[in-house]
């Protein structure tokens, strides 16, 4: 146990723990605009983020770029690797739903049929990277750990005075991507017309669809922003761990359904709220603590604040949203 | 691909057995326990096939068939909660590892709990609590572990005790990790108690060799919880169950109370499973955390819903098939967790309402599919 | 797609029939477990983690047992070698035993590769008198506190190596202000904890993690305050490469040493530009210059040696020794196993009545990783 640690590093843990939240925020986006229109926990979403992590490794290796790159460079393969992660996440979710989900709709199977296929879903998806694609492709793929090279290289940018506090670039990279990610889709989903939509369909499928509205077009929309929000956090990410492997999905995704339901399931503002708060509070019991805590924290903070607030901290409301 | 469902639908086995004499039905009720405890014996062309031990590179008939009755006794355990009660637990490892660990915590002379029990009461090294005693502590304890879960989560709509269960079975390995000093953290119990019985050959009753002995010991007690559930099932609870489960609001209206009788499945089901993982404890002699991962909940999950939710013998089907076939084709080795996935969605797709489906919910289903199509046709 | 349902009950029927009759046709159920002493038709069985995350430390030792057998040369006698997966999992590893216990053919077993699979397992096959020589198992208890009679192993145990690290951390590296991580796991844990034990004063700080995690801000905050000259993880590949990567973001320039875990062909690749000249301990000597088992090795399987090759291909030799000595029997081999000496491609290989290899033979070397290979540097003894 030691508080002192807490308190004399505050600002540093909480900063720790909003880089931390930030990923857990952009995955919980999938799972909660999925939840929020099907009523659905697509348990295929943490393989959704995995495969982009791996498309981030497809794109270095094609452009051939590594460390100490040209700044020129190293944005452009950024950004490039920013569209192919969100590419190649879209198109998993887009394939879950397709072959996992669309059959079950259509038979109008309970929601426990869905969590099950989703689950195998996740495992193919996992066997895929882990074993399928090694035995036809050989390395990197199979169940070693692979190195993503730091195309984009941690540097300190500057330090907050006073309290000593150091920021670094893949920092401000991860945290400001994250909010702008966050506050694009919920202007998307509020304002667009395609947004309208979802919001519609959240809020009455068979209003929704009496109205003119296209119930599957939007459920493969939903599926499509989810997993391309996944794609954001795939390559932050890697910017910040620098490594993938075939089941690195399966933690993260636990946690990001764990700040989905913590915010709120199907409220996108409490995907955000609810992956900081499970950062921060991860990060604090990590330094009172040890990192073995971490987790027990997060599901002990996740009961206690259902138990008072049973419909998460900012309830469930993707329909309600500005309705 | 459903066409086959359909012919085997056509042989309506059900109606038949439904409508044999009472004591045909006795006599083939016993001939098919008879049969289950030949099994390990069963060495006959070419019902042998069935067996895991074929190649050398197999693994031990016996002790696959003790597995696979001591997952059929989960899947029971967690019918009643799922299957009953509708309630989805995500957790059910957690209780699981709890009736491990009573029996490893209490019966085994090298655990921490037993060794501070010694030294308090200055004991002899090699005293613990007898195998006997820890049947009901395991019991208890996960009974009151369900307890305290369910309680303050009942309240919660489906989806989010879906994920706080899942928390609990996380919640309850961590922590047997990680307290060292009361459960040797990750190193885990050695010495877990076996049940006593008459020395044989110079070995124990319950031994790590003849795991033949521990199957029959199984099948035993999953036969007796078995016939507990079935008459659960037909109980003024288990009618309870029935109502909550297809609309809870009617149920209370009518004078169910909701909140009670879904605290009794998950107590009930918590109780079965701790007595699943005391005898997967006992017959391992060694319990440690890594045992109890979120994986093997989902598995437990998988059985009941791919063996048809609600119906017993379906969720024995569903145990039986998703324990015995990677054990069956040892061979094929890292390909088995790929083709499990596949299975598992192929199946979910080609018949949602498990392979044995419960007739209730069958038709609980058909209303569905019905309401689907309906909806479908609007768009 | 046929469309009635009578066509498709012939067509089950049929194929039914067909499972049946062919079935038939073969016989042998029994496992192939005719016991054949005087043909010296024997199996050895090697179990592990085949696959799964932790398959890469596993899989070279496995190979190195095939090397050695196929490099035996013995007209009596016929020798498979047969590869039972556990997943490094006890609950998966018992039936397994159960299977070899009950197979007469079997007189050895290579493993268990990790110390919990080990622990679940060695009363079965010490029940059946089935003599294991474990290539990897590390953790002390197995032969310290519970010893039994068959188990031999030719790595030394954690209370060697942990002190081995720490004379390492304090004399070679020179450090005062060493801080321990460890990822709370059955291996990495009570390495560690030895470590700890022998650091003393010289240990700044401890810290626990978790297997799966990627995200160590905490860990690195607390190092940051500790401001350690040296830093020692127990733990497995996955974990250690961000944590590497994440140490050395934060500017911590502070030597990283890891334990055995972390030795495997893919350390290099996992750990990249970060993990340059980080150093990896492990009770693994490397290979004599003079020695073709590198060059053989490569030839057959297509890779460098990794991680416990050697300590295979030895597991191996001992039980193939045993057989041209003339042991036949289970009992025969174990008592071979007890008071075999012999020179090793690891080790002088001994084992005393624990089972263990004497402490004099143990060699313990540091390994650095320059240019993502794993390079020699210094022996160490505790």
């Amino acid at each position: 146990m030691d508080f002192d640690a807490l308190i004399s590093g505050l600002d540093r843990h909480t900063l720790d723990g909003i880089t931390r939240g930030s990923i857990y925020a952009l995955v919980a986006l999938g799972y909660t605009m999925v939840y929020g229109v099907m009523k659905l926990i697509n348990f295929a979403h943490s393989e959704v983020f995995m495969v982009g992590t791996w498309a981030v490794l497809g794109v270095y290796t094609v452009l051939g770029v590594g460390a100490g790159e040209s700044l020129g460079i190293v944005i452009a393969a950024t950004l490039l690797a920013l569209v192919g992660a969100m590419v190649a996440s879209a198109g998993t979710a887009l394939a879950v739903e397709r072959i996992a989900y669309r059959p079950l709709r259509k038979k109008g199977a309970p929601p426990l049929i869905f969590l099950i296929t989703g689950i195998g879903c996740s495992m193919v998806l996992v066997e895929l990277f882990g074993q399928v694609f090694e035995v036809f492709f050989g390395p990197p793929f199979g169940r070693v750990t692979v190195n993503i090279p730091s195309v984009l290289e941690t540097k300190e940018l500057f330090t907050i005075p006073g309290i000593d506090l150091t920021i670094t670039n893949t920092r401000v990279i991860i945290i400001v991507g994250a909010v702008l990610m966050m506050l694009a889709l919920d202007t998307f989903v509020n304002k667009s017309r395609l947004g309208r939509g979802v919001r519609a369909v959240a809020q009455d499928p068979d209003t929704a669809s009496l109205m003119g509205v296209n119930q599957n077009r939007v459920i493969m929309l939903v599926f499509v922003l989810g997993g391309a929000m996944a794609g954001v956090a795939a390559l932050l990410y890697t910017i910040q761990y620098d490594i993938t492997k075939f089941d690195i999905g399966f933690i993260i995704g636990l946690k990001a359904f764990t700040a989905a339901v913590l915010g709120g399931i199907g409220n996108l503002r409490g995907a955000l709220v609810g992956g900081l708060l499970l950062g921060i509070a991860e990060v604090y019991a990590s330094t009172i603590w040890s990192s073995e805590w971490a987790n027990v924290t997060a599901f002990v903070v996740l009961v206690v604040v259902l138990m008072f607030r049973p419909t998460g901290l900012l309830g469930e409301s993707l329909g309600k949203a500005r309705a | 691909m459903s066409q086959i469902f359909d012919t085997i639908r056509g042989f309506s086995i059900r109606d038949r057995i439904a409508q044999a004499p009472n004591w045909a039905r006795k006599v083939g009720m016993l001939l098919v326990i008879a049969f289950a405890f030949y099994l390990p014996f069963l060495n006959i062309l070419p019902f042998a096939y069935v067996r895991t031990d074929l190649t050398s590179r197999g693994s031990d008939w016996a002790s696959v068939l003790f597995l696979v009755v001591v997952y059929m006794i989960v899947a029971v355990g967690l019918n009643v909660v799922i299957g009953f009660a509708g309630l989805l637990d995500l957790g059910y490892v957690g209780f699981y590892a709890l009736g491990a660990y009573s029996i490893a915590l209490f019966g085994s002379p090298s655990s921490p709990v037993v060794e501070a029990l010694q030294n308090r009461f200055g004991l002899s090294e090699t005293w613990a609590v007898p195998f006997a005693m820890c049947i009901p502590i395991a019991i208890a304890m996960s009974l009151i572990a369900g307890v305290i879960l369910g309680a303050p989560t009942l309240r919660l709509r489906g989806d989010y005790l879906a994920i706080v269960t899942l928390g609990f079975g996380e919640i309850i390995r961590i922590t047997a990790r990680n307290l060292d000093n009361v459960t040797n953290g990750a190193t885990g119990i050695t010495n877990v108690p076996t049940p006593p019985g008459p020395e044989t050959d110079g070995r124990a009753f319950f031994n790590t060799v003849d795991a033949e002995r521990w199957y029959w010991l199984a099948l035993t007690i999953l036969i007796i919880i078995i016939w507990l559930a079935f008459r659960l099932e037909h109980s003024r609870v288990g009618r309870a169950w029935l109502a909550i489960r297809e609309d809870e609001d009617a149920a209370a209206i009518m004078g169910v109370a909701a909140f009670k009788f879904k605290l009794w499945a998950f107590a009930i089901g918590a109780s079965v499973g701790g007595l699943a993982g005391l005898l997967f404890g006992s017959k391992q002699q060694y319990v440690e955390p890594n045992a109890f991962m979120v994986n093997l909940s989902f598995l437990f999950v998988a059985m009941v819903v791919i063996g048809g939710s609600g119906n017993i013998y379906g969720v024995l089907l569903g145990a039986f098939l998703l324990t015995y076939l990677p054990e069956r084709f040892r061979e094929f080795q890292e390909w088995r967790p790929f083709a499990f996935g596949v299975a598992l969605v192929v199946v979910m797709i080609l018949r949602p309402q498990g392979l044995v489906p419960s007739r209730r919910r069958a038709r609980e289903f058909e209303d569905r599919k019905v309401e689907a199509e309906e909806a479908a046709a609007d768009v | 797609m046929i469309r009635s349902s009578k066509t498709w009950q012939v067509a089950a029927m049929a194929s039914v029939a067909g499972l049946v009759l062919s079935a038939c046709g073969t016989t042998d159920t029994d496992g192939g477990g005719d016991a054949s002493g005087e043909d010296c038709n024997f199996k050895i069985g090697v179990m592990g983690a085949l696959s799964g995350a932790n398959a890469s430390i596993v899989l070279p030792s496995v190979d190195g047992a095939e090397l050695a057998l196929n490099q035996w040369e013995n007209d009596e006698c016929e020798v498979t070698l047969e590869k039972f997966d556990t997943e490094g999992d006890p609950a998966k590893a018992t039936p397994v035993a159960t299977q070899i216990a009950g197979d007469d053919t079997f007189i050895g077993v290579i493993g268990g590769a990790f110390s919990g699979e080990t622990r679940a397992t060695k009363s079965i096959y010490n029940d059946a008198g089935v003599t294991m020589v474990s290539q990897s198992a590390t953790a002390t208890d197995l032969t310290q506190e519970d010893p039994v009679e068959v188990f031999h192993r030719l790595v030394p145990y954690d209370d060697y190596q942990g002190a081995a690290i720490a004379n390492y951390l304090t004399d070679e590296v020179g450090a005062s202000k060493v801080f321990v991580v460890d990822n709370s796991e059955a291996y990495g844990e009570p390495l560690a904890d030895r470590v700890e034990e022998t650091l003393g004063d010289a240990m700044v700080q401890r810290d626990k993690t978790e297997v799966g995690q990627t995200d160590f801000a905490p860990t690195i905050s607390k190092m940051e305050s500790a401001e350690p000259d040296a830093i020692f993880y127990g733990g497995y590949i996955a974990e250690a490469a961000p944590l590497l990567k994440q140490i050395r973001d934060a500017g911590i320039e502070a030597p990283f040493v890891g334990g055995d875990g972390l030795y495997g062909a893919d350390f290099g690749n996992a750990v990249g530009a970060a993990g340059e000249g980080a150093v990896v301990m492990c009770p693994c000597a490397p290979i004599e210059e003079d020695s073709t088992f590198a060059a053989d090795y490569e030839e057959e399987f297509g890779s460098a040696p990794g991680a416990y090759a050697a300590e295979g291909y030895d597991a191996m030799s001992v039980f193939l020794a045993a057989l041209d000595d003339g042991a036949r029997t289970r009992e025969d081999v174990e008592a071979f196993v007890d008071d075999y000496t012999g020179e090793g491609l690891s080790k002088e290989i001994a084992f005393d009545e624990n089972g263990d290899v004497p402490q004099e033979n143990v060699s313990y070397w540091a390994y650095k990783n320059e240019g993502g290979t794993l390079v020699p540097e210094v022996e160490v003894t505790p």
